[in-house]
């Protein structure tokens, strides 16, 4: 059971305070996505249902705290007519918040995969790759989170790098429950819900450097075109292994 | 229009510091900036009226089409660069006619058919025509506030100047009017360049193309208007537009 | 106690009341007896002729001895001469140097020239201004000395002065905006001056004159050797000896006869009467402005 990350805070002072006291909402609200996933791969993954009806019963916190940010962010915009670095972070922050609320979601969407694991499953090698993704992933939202809340542009910037990675595990996790479902075929109920938890891993890193996009624009304006390379989109197919 | 290497002085003060500036024809422009940045004297010197002062010089250039308006007749530049100011100033012991035909009245002869389209027009451009149709011959003084501005600008606009400049028009109007005039602002841009010195950045934020940061009489940062707010290049730019100061 | 300090605040604060108003009486009683005695002496004196006839000649009222009154039809129209003749050259003047002072000269030494001399002058005792006069007239033409045209440019020394002060109030009390506004428009200066500024203060103007012709209507100093004494034959040529009321007063009060000593009585009614009338008249004028200029 995680501890209700928003305690009652007195109404912020003065200007500076006010960006600062919606920065910190919008962390908090992260910090409550993580943690559904990080509960809702742990309940998958251990077969845990009490653990996964709990991960559920929290999406109605998260909508509530998403809603609520929408309100501060849009009453912080009409009076204070905000410029510059604080209007930029105001925007960001709204879209940032829509981010979090996927990854919660995503984290709520492998809860509900959650199966008794008494019957056949992946094998001890895929369970572990999994789990690998699991901590990389977590640790890149941590990374945002903490990028975000503290402002730090480097932290920002390096998660790109960090998504390339989970992208290849990714590819590498669903050629491994592939070729599984041909010599575990018993297990190919479980295997079948991996491919989707591997997807939900990929999307929720994507979401966490949405999330740092956002940090970036807010701190220096610049936009991803700015300071990304241009990607060439491709099909899956033809994605390097 | 364009500023070239422009300083203005109150006797030994500098109050305005080596401005460079290309102001866009039939855009409005606008200039902000804390009290004593020097917006005013700026604006005053776009129309020779910053010279009538005791005391005070004006350096560098102002060119409109290519010529320095320092170079040609103070009273003609006038004509050509029309002025509106802070607190509405009709003549008081004239009508409403009599103000706006005043420009033509005193600078020009004029049938008295010609005069009275140009009046019409004039009244219609600065959206006051209807509200006055019926009573021109009224004292100009029996006009409200927001009214009364609206005939300084009709007035201003008879003399068909070229350029526009707004001092702080706003400033002493209630927001129904001042939303009144912001509006007519967005009109006549269309036709005339518009320079408007406001202290109120959310005007300038909804009426300007383009706006120009000052400071200490010098010009910090000058940008089309949606980039100077969104992402300001210099530091002091940001600081002011976000309240740290001023 | 009775002497406490709250005691003889109210003490001191009561006598002050009654001193100011012991005051007020003061200046008022001489005032109140002068209109008193005009009126009753000289209402005595009006009639039809008093304003149609010419003063009949000096002489005792015996009982049996007819002494005709006459009237004060030559000091009227000598005064009329001699403010209209003065106003024709101080009115101008006057103006003009106050729009040259409020308009053009600003801050430069000659604009305060200008005012510095206006306000001596205006100091000047008027028996100086007379003395000007006379002596400018010997030097030119000896033939003229006593004459209306020498008394009015007595007068005219006298006016300029007022009408260039008030002028000059006027003109500042118009706000600086009108200026502002009007040059903003490419008006030319000289127009914004006169035909702006100047009609904007018009009515202030206007107030000027008035006061410095009903100065001028109540003199009798300056006129005492200018302009002679025509009062009982018909007026000629201004360059002829002239007559005005403010002196037929002097003279008619120190005769010794009873006619003239009533016209001079009825005189100064009337002279009382017309410096009156001005000043409302202006006074209204003035209000009526102000009202105006507010926004009605």
């Amino acid at each position: 059971m995680t501890e209700d990350p928003l305690t009652p805070s007195e109404a912020p002072r003065g200007y500076d305070l006010e960006v600062r006291h919606l920065t910190d909402r919008a962390t908090r609200m992260g910090e409550w996505a993580l943690q559904m996933v990080h509960d809702g791969w742990r309940a998958f993954d251990q077969g845990d249902r009490q653990l996964a009806q709990n991960v559920l019963d929290r999406n109605g916190r998260l909508d509530r705290l998403d809603d609520e940010m929408e309100h501060a962010v849009i009453a912080f915009l009409v009076l204070r007519q905000p410029a510059a670095v604080d209007l930029r972070t105001a925007a960001g922050l709204l879209k940032m918040t829509t981010h979090m609320d996927r990854i919660g979601r995503l984290g709520y969407d492998m809860g509900r995969l959650t199966t008794p694991v008494t019957g056949p499953r992946e094998s001890p090698e895929l369970r572990t790759l999994l789990q690998r993704m699991d901590d990389v992933v977590e640790s890149m939202v941590h990374q945002a989170l903490e990028g975000l809340e503290k402002g730090r542009v480097d932290l920002a910037r390096d998660l790109f790098h960090r998504d390339d990675e989970v992208d290849r595990m990714n590819r590498q996790a669903q050629r491994t429950v592939i070729a599984e479902i041909g010599t575990n075929p018993a297990a190919a109920a479980r295997l079948a819900s991996l491919i989707l938890v591997t997807r939900h891993f990929e999307r929720i890193a994507d979401n966490a450097c949405k999330i740092a996009e956002k940090t970036i624009y807010a701190i220096t304006g610049q936009r991803r075109t700015e300071y990304l390379p241009r990607q060439t989109p491709r099909l899956l197919y033809d994605e390097p292994s | 229009m364009s500023v070239d290497h422009l300083s203005a002085y109150y006797g030994e003060v500098r109050a305005v510091e080596d401005i460079n500036l290309q102001i866009a024809e039939r855009q409005a422009t606008a200039i902000i900036g804390p009290s004593g940045c020097g917006k005013s004297t700026l604006i005053r010197c776009l129309n020779r009226l910053h010279e009538t002062l005791p005391g005070a010089r004006v350096e560098g250039k102002v060119l409109l089409d290519g010529e320095n308006l320092y170079d040609l007749d103070a009273t003609l530049v006038r004509r050509r660069v029309g002025m509106v100011f802070q607190k509405p100033n009709p003549f008081a012991t004239m009508s409403i006619y009599g103000n706006v035909s005043a420009p033509l009245r005193f600078n020009s002869r004029l049938p008295g058919e010609e005069m009275d389209r140009i009046v019409l027009h004039s009244l219609k451009r600065a959206a006051l025509w209807d509200e006055v149709k019926d009573r021109v011959d009224a004292p100009a003084t029996s006009l409200s506030g927001g009214q009364q501005q609206r005939l300084c600008i009709a007035r201003s606009l008879a003399a068909d100047p070229e350029v526009l400049l707004m001092d702080e028009p706003c400033s002493a109007l209630d927001p129904i009017a001042t939303a009144k005039i912001e509006e007519l602002i967005a009109q006549l841009k269309k036709d005339y360049t518009v320079v408007i010195v406001t202290h109120n950045m959310q005007q300038a934020a909804r009426v300007a193309d383009y706006t120009a940061f000052m400071y200490l009489g010098k010009l910090v940062e000058f940008s089309p208007t949606e980039d100077l707010f969104e992402r300001p290049k210099e530091h002091l730019t940001e600081a002011y537009i976000t309240g740290r100061f001023g | 106690m009775m002497f406490d300090r709250h005691g003889r605040r109210k003490i001191f604060s009561h006598s002050m009341t009654v001193l100011s108003g012991l005051a007020v009486v003061v200046i008022l009683v001489p005032l109140v007896a002068v209109i008193y005695e005009a009126v009753v002496q000289g209402g005595a004196a009006f009639s039809v002729t008093f304003f149609t006839q010419r003063p009949a000649n000096p002489c005792f009222a015996h009982p049996g001895i007819a002494c005709p009154l006459g009237g004060v039809y030559t000091p009227i129209e000598g005064t009329l001469e001699l403010i209209g003749l003065a106003s024709l050259v101080a009115v101008p003047i006057g103006i003009g140097a106050a729009v040259f002072t409020v308009e053009y000269g600003r801050n430069r030494a000659i604009a305060r020239v200008i005012s510095t001399t206006a306000d001596v002058l205006s100091g000047v005792p008027s028996i100086l201004a007379g003395i000007f006069a006379f002596t400018l007239f010997l030097q030119f033409d000896k033939a003229i000395v006593n004459s209306t045209l020498d008394g009015s440019l007595a007068l005219t020394v006298l006016m300029i002065p007022i009408v260039t002060r008030t002028c000059e109030e006027a003109l500042r009390t118009v706000p600086e905006s009108v200026r502002e506004a009007a040059l903003a428009l490419g008006i030319s200066r000289w127009k914004i001056s006169v035909r702006i500024v100047l009609v904007t203060a018009l009515p202030g103007v206007v107030t000027g004159v008035l006061l410095s012709v009903a100065r001028a209507a109540g003199e009798a100093a300056p006129l005492l050797f200018t302009i002679g004494n025509g009062c009982l034959h018909p007026l000629q040529g201004i360059d002829q000896q002239g007559c005005a009321l403010p002196l037929w007063i002097y003279w008619g009060a120190t005769s010794a006869t009873t006619n003239w000593y009533t016209l001079a009585w009825g005189a100064a009614l009337l002279l009382i009467l017309m410096v009156l009338a001005i000043s409302i008249t202006s006074r209204l004028v003035l209000n009526r402005t102000v009202r105006r200029m507010r926004g009605g």
